[in-house]
């Protein structure tokens, strides 16, 4: 699509919700232990992915996110027992509700990450932030001021 | 259709008289051809206003949760000994009493709080189908019999069958026989074709993501911000709406279109489960935005994903106030298959 053709300078803006006991957990370890990630990732700490109101992800894309990632504990893992279980119920219908639209599905991810895995951290974001590029700047749904 | 009215006026007047309930909300003849408007009874000399026909298309249920909510409050102004309660009666077809389910379901008020009139449902008239085919004249009188509507503009008259005007909400209507009532009226309505209900989702789902975005945003630049649909919609009780609320302002109240947009994806995703594809959204639309075809598709992945069918049963809940362990999760990211 030439309308998303990205200007060379252009880097994807991702942020990512993740959850205080897990995935940032997680990220932490990755930089401990010195595990490179693309610097796309704006992270923002939330209590729980269960705390997470969907209409952060909607206005996080309409602010001019380019990809937005939630990550939390893996089902069983939740600091809260099932904070992650309900939240995977909103975002299996939000994602697939953003897709209808025609919002890309991958401009909205999600994952878990436990606190051991800075590896998996590492990964994800880099899945996410090259899933992004391909994708090219967001235009739906942003806002310009 | 006539001795369902016959008997509604009747049962109401009883109810009335004997206290069971104190105000019953229900249809009345509207002022315009082809309209009926909701209609508060409190007492029973009264209830010869109501009617029941194809032209009853509000779904009532807003005005229950509402009287009860309102009454609720003005009794914390009042010393808890001279405290009363409230019995709202309402008439009810498939869709209202699903809606009460679900106000049920989240607590809204108790099920004696409510006494719940059912009445079998054939459908209402879509009056957008009808204007088509007069060719958009004004209607200037309109009357029922049996499956056909007969109008007169100021040029023609001419009679329709009812099946070519009816709603598409009606048309595809799983539950047009109340899943929830105290005392029924009629016999059972017969089925209508729930079989293909989802057809226009599965079609829309077909197209590309770029097609499908620009009839997203096609229709959603119809929209003004009226409220109209959220003020009608019984699911959309909320005290204090995500669209007002300013601290934090979730959605901007500009012109922009961005801000519609976000508007109607949260106030579309709010009914998650939660929408019973009763039309009156649609109905009361001034711009006549196409909003079921986003509504269904949500009632469709409540349905496909977690097998729920909104407010079919007071045991169950609303799907996103509850889980299973087993959810499917075929959506969350995997940074090893996405290689
Ligand atoms: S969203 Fe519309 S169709 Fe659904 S319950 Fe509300 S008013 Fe009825
Ligand atoms: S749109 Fe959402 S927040 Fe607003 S009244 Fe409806 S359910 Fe409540
Ligand atoms: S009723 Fe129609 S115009 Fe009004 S806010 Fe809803 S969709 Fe927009």
């Amino acid at each position: 699509m030439s309308e998303n053709q990205a200007p060379s300078s252009w880097e994807p803006k991702i942020i990512a919700i993740v959850c205080n006991w897990c995935t940032y957990a997680g990220a932490d370890l990755a930089g401990i232990s010195r595990i490179q990630y693309p610097p796309n990732v704006r992270i923002i700490r939330v209590p729980c992915t269960g705390r997470i109101n969907p209409f952060y992800v909607v206005k996080a894309l309409q602010a001019g996110a380019d990809g937005v990632l939630v990550s939390g504990c893996h089902p069983g893992e939740c600091h809260y027992l099932t904070g992650n279980l309900s939240a995977r119920r909103k975002f299996a219908t939000l994602k697939r509700f953003l897709s209808y639209i025609g919002v890309e599905g991958d401009r909205t991810m999600f994952t878990w990450v436990s606190a051991s895995e800075g590896e998996r951290f590492s990964q994800v974001i880099k899945g996410v932030t090259e899933a992004v590029r391909a994708l090219g700047p967001a235009r739906k749904l942003v806002k310009q001021l | 259709m006539e001795n369902v009215e016959k008997k509604l006026r009747e049962e109401a007047k009883l109810l009335l008289a004997e206290k069971k309930i104190d105000v019953l909300v229900g249809y009345e003849a509207g002022t315009l051809p082809m309209t009926a408007t909701p209609c508060f009874i409190t007492a029973p000399e009264e209830a010869d206003r109501l009617v029941w026909n194809a032209f009853c298309v509000q779904n009532l249920a807003k005005f229950v949760q509402d009287l009860i909510s309102l009454h609720r409050e003005s009794q914390q102004r009042v010393k808890p000994e001279a405290r009363t309660r409230k019995v709202v009666g309402v008439v009810a077809r498939g869709c209202t009493t699903r809606s009460l389910v679900i106000q049920l379901q989240e607590r809204q008020f108790n099920r004696d709080d409510i006494f719940v009139i059912g009445v079998p449902c054939g459908g209402y008239v879509d009056k957008r189908k009808v204007a088509a085919q007069v060719a958009g004249q004004e209607i200037r009188e309109a009357s029922l019999a049996g499956d056909r509507l007969s109008v007169k503009t100021a040029g023609e008259a001419k009679t329709l069958s009812l099946g070519g005007i009816l709603a598409d909400n009606c048309l595809t209507c799983r539950f047009n026989n109340p899943v929830l009532s105290d005392l029924m009226i009629g016999s059972p309505a017969s089925a209508m074709a729930p079989e293909s209900e989802y057809a226009g989702v599965e079609a829309h789902e077909k197209l590309s993501p770029a097609d499908r975005w620009d009839y997203f945003e096609k229709e959603m630049a119809k929209c003004i911000r009226c409220n109209a649909c959220r003020q009608t919609c019984p699911s959309c009780y909320c005290r204090v709406c995500f669209a007002e609320q300013s601290q934090p302002q979730w959605v901007g109240v500009s012109e922009d279109e961005t801000d519609t947009q976000v508007f109607q994806i949260m106030r579309l995703y709010h009914m998650v489960g939660r929408c019973v594809d009763c039309g009156s959204c649609v109905a009361v639309c001034p711009m006549g935005v196409d909003l079921r075809t986003f509504l269904k598709k949500l009632d469709k992945d409540a349905f496909e994903l977690f097998g729920n069918r909104a407010g079919s049963s007071l045991e169950d809940l609303p799907p996103l106030s509850q889980f299973k362990e087993d959810d499917r999760e075929d959506f969350i990211y995997d940074p090893q298959k996405a290689k």
